[in-house]
């Protein structure tokens, strides 16, 4: 036993590599001064150049948001937010509309290559549109006239609003309406910029698009908002990546997601989360307060939610499928892992509503350190969705004894017909797993590494390739030093 | 926070009735309990949706009406199959306390740990009925004891049962509930068990049509006991029984299981709750569900694993089966583990008969109507027999779920 | 008279294709018909439109079992009516004991006859009888219907519930498949002895294996949904030599 735990804390010291994406790059802001009321949403939007409608709908939201309480439910222990103390507003000075990616500011196309996405070659090799979302602005959209010969609108959201007013009215919030919960109703009144997909009908998207988030400027929220509409029998696969510098401080981050899929039309929405998870004490940390959602509104559509959670100090996420069209499919693959002080509560909602709709939820959560990782999910049958079927699986893996991990599942079932199973499991990694593995020669790290990957592997098929690899490297370097 | 706030109306009736009770003849000790215990439940008032243990029960019946408690005496009757050995002693609540105050007061020092529920309290400030069951050490009772609680005449009823086990002894218990007209049983038993101790526990709950039911059970095990559960719920408009048992001592053991058939408009909620504070300790765990014509059946089932309950072993398993078009069914089976050295896992289903089963049974000439019951009766009995030994107490509850599909008179 | 004819049966499955093509069929009390084919040719289909299994839509044709539409029937009805099907896959039942279970399809089906309800004495004097046949301990009976059986089990608990309930028609949905030798010949004999003149069998298979313990009367080649080729049990042979290959151009 003694020899294993040496080796343990050797493979600690050697791989305690840190978060890799910690630097911050140094470049004006320009900023909102801190705090939130009326002006604050006013200045936004004016900033923005937004018509009228959308700054009342903005401060409808608003008022919605005064008279709500931040929800206390999830099983996470967060300490108070002071959201008169942030800023809501903070775009690069140089980034004002570039043309091309050689207006780009240098010093954030650097930090971009640090994170391992360099534009050019990223775009061009693995055939990525990528709408780089930096702090709160778009700068730079690549691949757009590709798209544009399909018909494919893909850009920053604050262009959608100017380019295409009439698809954002006829959408936004109507997936996620602006008073739906307290972070969505916060997100609705101060989002800054965020991503827009409209994908026409008939059309499938021939690559994979893509957005980086990153939030960089000290004490800004970051408030993207993402509206994909897959028009008649269209298909989407959009990947979303999130990596955030490392500060002391927690940040806030609320963003609201809305899918849309018409008749016959799939959208595939892939997610890796990596933003700073706070250090081994738990200081710093990205709090992570995200409403996704997609609604199946025709015939044989279908929505797939697969998302690696590595990051956040915390994270309260719940991607959900409305299931309204007949025969709609809806799908939840995730990986979630806590280490150190990480607390994530996640899962998903798959409400049924139109007949012969079916769901699957795979759920892996990882426990390690002092993490606390909760599976909260929903699946409803409602009285008009005969033949509905669902099937739910979800394991909790843990690494030591000071985690936890958690399954609250909510099953609620109004139509006979329904068919619903759910299964959840709680195991450990096992000394004698680990020493089966070395004794064939793999070393400590290698050997959790593997073990944690398979009992993965179900949700990772589901990524798209280069990104598994990615989530593949991401869920090593999260449960570094957990094993010991 | 709330200290100051105004008494909860719908608290009202049951506070009133308490203050015009006169309990001369209780020790001191118990009428100051007693006031503790209301003036709690006046702070808590009812439950509400909107806490999350309660949001599936809907309680209208409850508060719309007004239940006053009844105070006719001697609504426990107590059968026994054959003697009680010498180490046993068993009577009423009154009987314990003119001869055993002592065991009375330990059970109530255990029902307090049950936590602040409004309904255990309610019944802490109002009990008259029930029963007291206490064994030596090392005595085993081996004939079951038969406890009917009948709620007649209206009002609210809120029995009191306390069952103390010594080092490993044993016993059978089988309370049946049956409140009568439109009556409100709130029931708490309360079980210690010492080390190794061995108590099967059946409750049938068969009230009538316009009772309310709501009850608790808690266990508390210490090493190397074993605690087995059977609820049967039947009756009831409303009804909720919640059944924790906690596990205290290393490798104690709890089988928890339990079927509900549900017809009409009836409501019913099962809600358990093992507590694994202590290493080493299992947990069997099946409940089954049938609902049938507008009725709505939930459970809420969680099992907890504190820090240091290494080698806990717990499985739960909730089926439900859905026979009507607006029949309702709402399951939560809930893990919070905190303990790495565990084997836990759970299972729930909803839905229908299954369809290659009753084909096969109509391919060899059962007609469909009898195929469905015999289909519903082996899915009620599997809990059964999973859960009781064979002999004349299985046979009771298999007649049970016998009698209540007759009555369905397909 | 003949027991059963299928007029050019056409049926599909619940998701729209068509398995049955237009089968035609004539069986006569006392034959035994074998059926055989390729995986995918409608074997089974035929087997569960027969017996009137849910999923199954007939889009064209008739059914005539003893001169009534039997198509028009539920499966229970024609349980009682003598139609037995030995299932490919005996269903699982928890909860249902074998026994109760059998006592309860014994006596429906005895009623329908218009004879009176075996009573419990009875009834196991029969059973017991007919276990010796199919060489089935006493134990299975106490279990719940074919729950934890072997592959073996499950199939001669089929023949020895259809031994119970003496069927006029017996269809015996690869009866075979996945059995080894000795159960092979366990099996066999008991369909051999429940040969009978007023009896029909219908042996639907994919081997020929089978059919040298159950010696047909007719062989008929089924492929594509369609009775591709009929003839006496030489063709049976024939098939074993050639394979399916060669008669798939026959449609």
């Amino acid at each position: 036993m003694t020899s294993t735990h040496d080796a343990l804390d050797t493979v600690r010291t050697l791989t305690s590599e840190g978060y890799k994406y910690g630097f911050v790059t140094d470049i004006e802001a320009d900023e909102a001064p801190p705090g939130l009321n009326e002006d604050t949403v006013r200045f936004i939007s004016a900033k923005k150049g937004e018509p009228q409608w959308l700054l009342e709908w903005r401060l409808a939201a608003f008022r919605n948001w005064q008279k709500m309480e931040q929800p206390d439910w999830a099983k996470l222990r967060i300490a108070p937010i002071d959201y008169q103390a942030a800023t809501y507003y903070s775009a690069p000075k140089k980034a004002a509309g570039p043309k091309s990616l050689d207006e780009v500011d240098p010093e954030i196309l650097k930090t971009y290559e640090k994170l391992g996405i360099p534009l050019h070659e990223r775009a061009a090799l693995a055939g990525v549109a990528v709408d780089a979302v930096f702090d709160s602005v778009s700068v730079a959209t690549t691949f757009k006239e590709t798209l544009a010969e399909l018909g494919i609108i893909f850009c920053s959201f604050g262009e959608a609003v100017r380019e295409h007013p009439e698809l954002v009215r006829k959408y936004l919030g109507s997936v996620v309406p602006q008073g739906d919960n307290f972070f969505a109703a916060l997100n609705s009144a101060v989002f800054s910029d965020g991503s827009f997909a409209y994908i026409p009908a008939g059309v499938r998207c021939p690559m994979e698009l893509s957005t980086y988030f990153r939030i960089n400027a000290a004490k800004s929220g970051q408030f993207e908002r993402t509206l994909i509409v897959a028009d008649v029998g269209a298909y989407v696969s959009y990947l979303e990546g999130c990596t955030a510098p490392q500060r002391d401080e927690n940040q806030l981050h609320a963003a609201v997601v809305e899918l849309i899929a018409l008749e016959g039309a799939q959208i595939k929405y892939s997610t890796v989360q990596n933003w700073y998870p706070g250090d081994a004490e738990g200081r710093g940390g990205i709090y992570n307060f995200v409403t996704k959602r997609g609604a199946c509104r025709g015939k044989r559509s279908k929505i797939s939610w697969t998302q690696v959670e590595t990051g956040s100090a915390i994270t309260w996420k719940y991607p959900s499928c409305i299931l309204e069209g007949d025969e709609s499919v809806g799908e939840f693959y995730s990986v979630a892992i806590t280490n150190n002080l990480q607390q994530a509560d996640t899962g998903t909602k798959m409400i049924h509503l139109g007949r012969d709709t079916s769901s699957t939820i795979i759920s892996k959560g990882i426990s390690a350190g002092r993490g606390q990782n909760t599976y909260r999910g929903l699946v409803r049958v409602q009285p008009k969705a005969q033949n509905a079927r669902n099937y739910t699986q979800c394991d909790s893996l843990l690494i030591g004894k000071r985690c936890g991990a958690h399954t609250v599942p909510y099953i609620e079932v109004r139509n006979p017909s329904a068919r619903i199973e759910h299964e959840a499991t709680t195991s450990k990694v096992s000394e004698d797993q680990l020493f089966y593995c070395q004794q064939r020669g793999l070393s400590q790290e290698d050997a959790l590494s593997l073990i944690v990957n398979g009992f993965c592997k179900e949700v990772l098929k589901e990524l798209p390739m280069e990104f598994a690899v990615e989530a593949q490297k991401l869920l090593a370097v999260s449960l570094e030093g957990s094993v010991g | 926070m709330c200290a100051m706030a105004a008494v909860k109306t719908e608290t009202v009736p049951y506070l009133e009735a308490f203050r015009a009770r006169t309990r001369d003849s209780e020790p001191a000790w118990l009428v100051e309990r007693r006031r503790t215990a209301a003036a709690r439940f006046a702070e808590l008032g009812f439950p509400t949706r909107r806490q999350e243990q309660w949001r599936f029960t809907n309680l209208a019946p409850l508060t719309q009406g007004a239940f006053p408690p009844n105070s006719v005496e001697n609504r426990i009757q107590i059968e026994l199959a054959g003697e009680l050995p010498a180490g046993a002693w068993l009577g009423s609540v009154q009987e314990a306390l003119r001869d055993r105050p002592e065991v009375l007061r330990a059970a109530l020092d255990e029902a307090e740990l049950a936590g602040a529920q409004p309904f255990t309290l309610l019944n802490a400030a109002l009990f008259d009925d029930g029963y007291i069951l206490a064994i030596e050490p090392g005595t085993a009772v081996e004939h079951p004891i038969e406890v009917v609680h009948r709620g007649e005449g209206g009002g609210s009823f809120h029995p009191r049962s306390v069952i103390l086990l010594g080092e490993r002894s044993s016993a059978t218990i089988v309370e049946t509930f049956e409140g009568r007209g439109k009556s409100w049983t709130n029931s708490v038993s309360t079980v210690r068990l010492g080390p190794n101790a061995h108590l099967r526990h059946v409750m049938v709950q068969e009230s009538g049509p316009e009772a309310i039911h709501l009850g608790l059970a808690r266990a508390a095990l210490a090493a190397g006991a074993r605690y087995e559960n059977f609820l049967l719920t039947l009756g009831a408009r409303l009804s909720r029984f919640d059944v924790h048992a906690i596990i205290e001592g290393e490798g104690a053991r709890c089988g928890l299981a339990g079927v509900t058939l549900l017809r009409e408009s009836q409501e019913a909620t099962v809600a358990t709750f093992v507590d694994h504070a202590a290493p080493g300790g299992e947990t069997r765990e099946v409940f089954k569900c049938v609902v049938d014509d507008r009725a709505h059946g939930v459970f809420l089932g969680k099992i907890a694993v504190r820090p240091g309950a290494d080698k806990t072993d717990a499985k739960q398993v909730s089926r439900n089966l859905l026979l009507s078009p607006r029949a309702a069914v709402d399951t939560k089976p809930e893990l919070e583990i905190l303990a790495d050295d565990v084997k836990c896992s759970h299972g729930a289903t909803v839905g229908d008969l299954d369809a290659d089963a009753l084909f096969y049974l109509r391919a060899r000439g059962i007609d469909e109507a009898a195929a469905r019951a015999m289909l519903i009766e082996a899915f009620a009995v599997d809990a059964i027999e999973g859960a009781v030994a064979a002999g004349p107490m299985r046979d009771h509850l298999r007649r049970r779920v016998g009698a209540w599909l007759e009555q369905s008179g397909s | 008279m003949y027991l059963l004819e299928i007029n050019n049966l056409h049926a599909r499955v619940g998701d729209g294709k068509q398995i049955l093509k237009g089968v035609s069929l004539k069986i006569a009390p006392g034959e035994v018909h074998a059926i055989m084919g390729p995986n995918g040719s409608g074997k089974s289909t035929l087997a569960g439109v027969l017996a009137g299994k849910p999923g199954y839509e007939v889009t064209e044709g008739q059914v005539l079992y003893e001169g009534r539409d039997l198509l028009a029937m539920p499966p229970d009805e024609r349980a009682r009516a003598g139609i037995f099907l030995a299932f490919q896959y005996p269903v699982e039942i928890a909860g249902v004991n074998n026994m109760y279970f059998l006592r309860s399809a014994l006596n429906a089906v005895r009623r329908a006859r218009g004879e009176k309800d075996l009573d419990a004495g009875q009834f196991l004097k029969a059973v017991r009888e007919k276990l010796k046949l199919l060489e089935i301990g006493e134990d299975l009976l106490q279990r719940a219907v074919n729950l934890g059986f072997s592959g073996g089990e499950k199939k001669r608990n089929e023949i020895f519930q259809m031994a119970m309930l003496e069927p006029k028609l017996a269809i015996l949905d690869e009866t075979d498949s996945g059995l080894d030798i000795d159960a092979l010949r366990v099996v066999s004999n008991g369909v051999n002895r429940l040969r009978d003149p007023k009896r029909a069998i219908v042996l639907i298979t994919h081997y020929q294996r089978l059919l040298d313990y159950v010696v047909p009367d007719r062989v008929h080649v089924l492929g594509d949904g369609r009775i591709l080729q009929s003839g006496d049990k030489s063709l049976a042979l024939e098939l074993e030599k050639g394979g399916y290959g060669h008669l798939g151009s026959a449609a």
